[in-house]
């Protein structure tokens, strides 16, 4: 009776964790070779080499992993100055409380802020026109739908800096951050010693996982890019949705051809994970 | 320096929550002024008019976030014991985390001819099952973390005691997963209640949750809208998060 409901548990979890991401990658890797869908003409390397060949999909690749790169190092340098400055006010008072309300907004929402707060036309456009320091909204830079992602990263940063402040004042307390500056002080290091030596060191390794799976949700971000960028170069999420919605169907097959990429990706980068760091994946052992 | 520093901070985050809800209230916002001209209750009135369709918007949301939390974490709760006791426990962990990292709406991009074969796409049943394929990892993610020796042990002590196995569910390990279950339904919540591309492209535009609203506002540059819904999407989470912060997570840490 415990044996079969492990196996029906298992099975479960496996037909709707596992087989759904399966499915639908055998599915795109099927269209992408031209073995399924309206313009199917049997197996075909073509539109793998268009997509590799094509600059934009490389631009695309290159434009999230910035994004994606300048979000994360941003938000880990402000998570870790916050904790280490303000570590007791962030446990108790109004602090404690407040870091939390980031978490309350959607990434959609997000974006319609940033981009009534960040556009030719928006709030602090205004604001500097009030003060007199432009004259019209057109000398205002353009920091929505630009070719940095000016926006986009302002928006991804308001949204991880919160969690990763949770995270690290979590941290703090439970790696005993505390006594360990305690005892570095006694044995004669300077402040700049104990943040640069023991602090970050001890809350980068501690992080390392969910800073690589932060990359990864960054690289294929959809509704912020969607809102606050531009279609080229656009990040892969976009760059795979717009290619597909397209009115051109030969766009289709290396709209798949990108996904079967970004899932490749992704699964490499997590079985890399299991093989190096096997203890992330059972908290037990960790 | 410190204090001004905190509270510069805290000015920043209530900032865009006071941006919005003024926003909501505003009706005309010419380039240059700072706020909108009249600021009034008539947009949030919309929300009681039949034809906005908002405050159905908000509830079918709602409903949605509530039975994919709600089924999620049970399902994730009793397969997670398993999982976690399993000899392959991190091999199926592997397996959990690629749906969980993977961006929701390309995987509805490449499930997206399934939903049509079975005549789901662009219906409410077919939203509801896309947005349990990336929550339920996600539940057995959170959950996995409970299940440890010392849960084991306090499971074994009470059949040792003679407890049944329904006895031992319903006395010891409910109550002792009280905030985990807690915790799981809340996260697998905010993962379907802020959930855009996999619901607008599954659903087809058919199924409008709030957040699909919030983009349609924005399209049509109805700003004042986009605001008003955008107040009713950050709402729920906030009162979540509160509970969330108040009760759990001074025992339980996420990933």
């Amino acid at each position: 009776m415990k044996l079969k409901s492990k196996y029906i548990s298992i099975t479960i979890f496996i037909l709707f964790a596992a087989v759904p991401v399966l499915l639908g990658f055998g599915y795109a890797l099927l269209y992408s070779f031209g073995l399924t869908g309206i313009l199917s003409e049997g197996f075909t390397t073509e539109y793998w080499e268009k997509t590799l060949l094509a600059t934009e999909f490389w631009k695309s690749l290159g434009f999230s992993l910035m994004i994606a790169l300048v979000v994360m190092i941003i938000s880990l340098f402000f998570s870790i100055w916050i904790v280490i400055s303000w570590t007791k006010n962030l446990y108790k008072g109004l602090l404690s409380y407040v870091t939390y309300l980031p978490l309350a907004f959607p990434s959609i929402v997000m974006a319609f802020f940033s981009f009534q707060l960040l556009s030719k036309s928006g709030f602090i456009s205004r604001l500097i026109f009030n003060l007199g320091w432009i004259d019209d909204l057109t000398q205002f830079p353009d920091w929505t739908n630009d070719a940095y992602g000016v926006a986009i990263i302002f928006s991804l940063c308001l949204l991880i800096t919160p969690f990763f402040i949770i995270l690290y004042s979590n941290l703090y307390q439970n790696e005993r951050i505390p006594e360990l500056k305690a005892l570095a002080q006694t044995l004669g290091a300077k402040k700049n010693q104990i943040t640069t030596k023991i602090i970050v060191p001890i809350l980068l390794k501690k992080s390392a996982f969910t800073i690589m799976l932060f990359v990864i949700f960054v690289m294929g971000t959809y509704e912020i890019p969607l809102l606050l960028g531009r279609q080229d170069p656009s990040m892969l999420s976009v760059f795979i949705i717009q290619k597909l919605q397209k009115f051109n169907l030969a766009d289709i097959p290396q709209a798949y051809a990108v996904a079967v990429i970004y899932i490749l990706l992704i699964a490499t980068l997590i079985a890399v994970v299991y093989k190096t760091r096997p203890a992330f994946f059972n908290p037990e052992k960790n | 320096m410190k204090k001004a520093l905190q509270i510069l901070f805290i000015l920043s985050i209530f900032f865009p929550i006071a941006f919005l809800l003024v926003l909501s209230l505003g009706r005309n916002w010419p380039y240059p002024e700072l706020l909108p001209q009249s600021l009034s209750l008539e947009n949030w009135e919309f929300l009681q008019k039949s034809d906005s369709k908002l405050l159905q918007t908000f509830f079918l949301s709602l409903g949605i976030s509530i039975l994919v939390a709600t089924v999620t974490t049970a399902l994730a709760f009793i397969t997670s014991k398993h999982i976690a006791l399993s000899k392959y426990r991190n091999k199926l962990m592997l397996l959990a985390y690629i749906p969980y990292v993977l961006s929701p709406v390309i995987l509805a991009a490449t499930l997206h001819f399934f939903f049509i074969y079975a005549g789901i796409s662009g219906n409410v049943s077919g939203v509801l099952l896309a947005q349990f394929f990336i929550a339920y990892p996600f539940g057995v993610i959170i959950l996995n973390n409970f299940w440890n020796h010392k849960t084991k042990a306090i499971e074994e002590l009470s059949r040792t005691l003679g407890s049944s196995n329904w006895q031992t569910f319903k006395n010891v390990l409910l109550p002792i997963s009280k905030n985990a279950l807690l915790l799981c339904f809340f996260q697998t919540f905010l993962v379907s209640w802020f959930e855009f591309g996999l619901t607008n492209l599954i659903g087809v535009g058919s199924v409008q949750t709030l957040t699909v609203r919030v983009f349609s506002f924005v399209n049509e540059a109805n700003i004042f809208y986009a605001a008003l819904a955008s107040c009713l999407l950050i709402l729920p989470p906030m009162i979540l998060i509160w509970i969330n912060k108040r009760y759990i997570f001074a025992t339980e840490t996420v990933i």
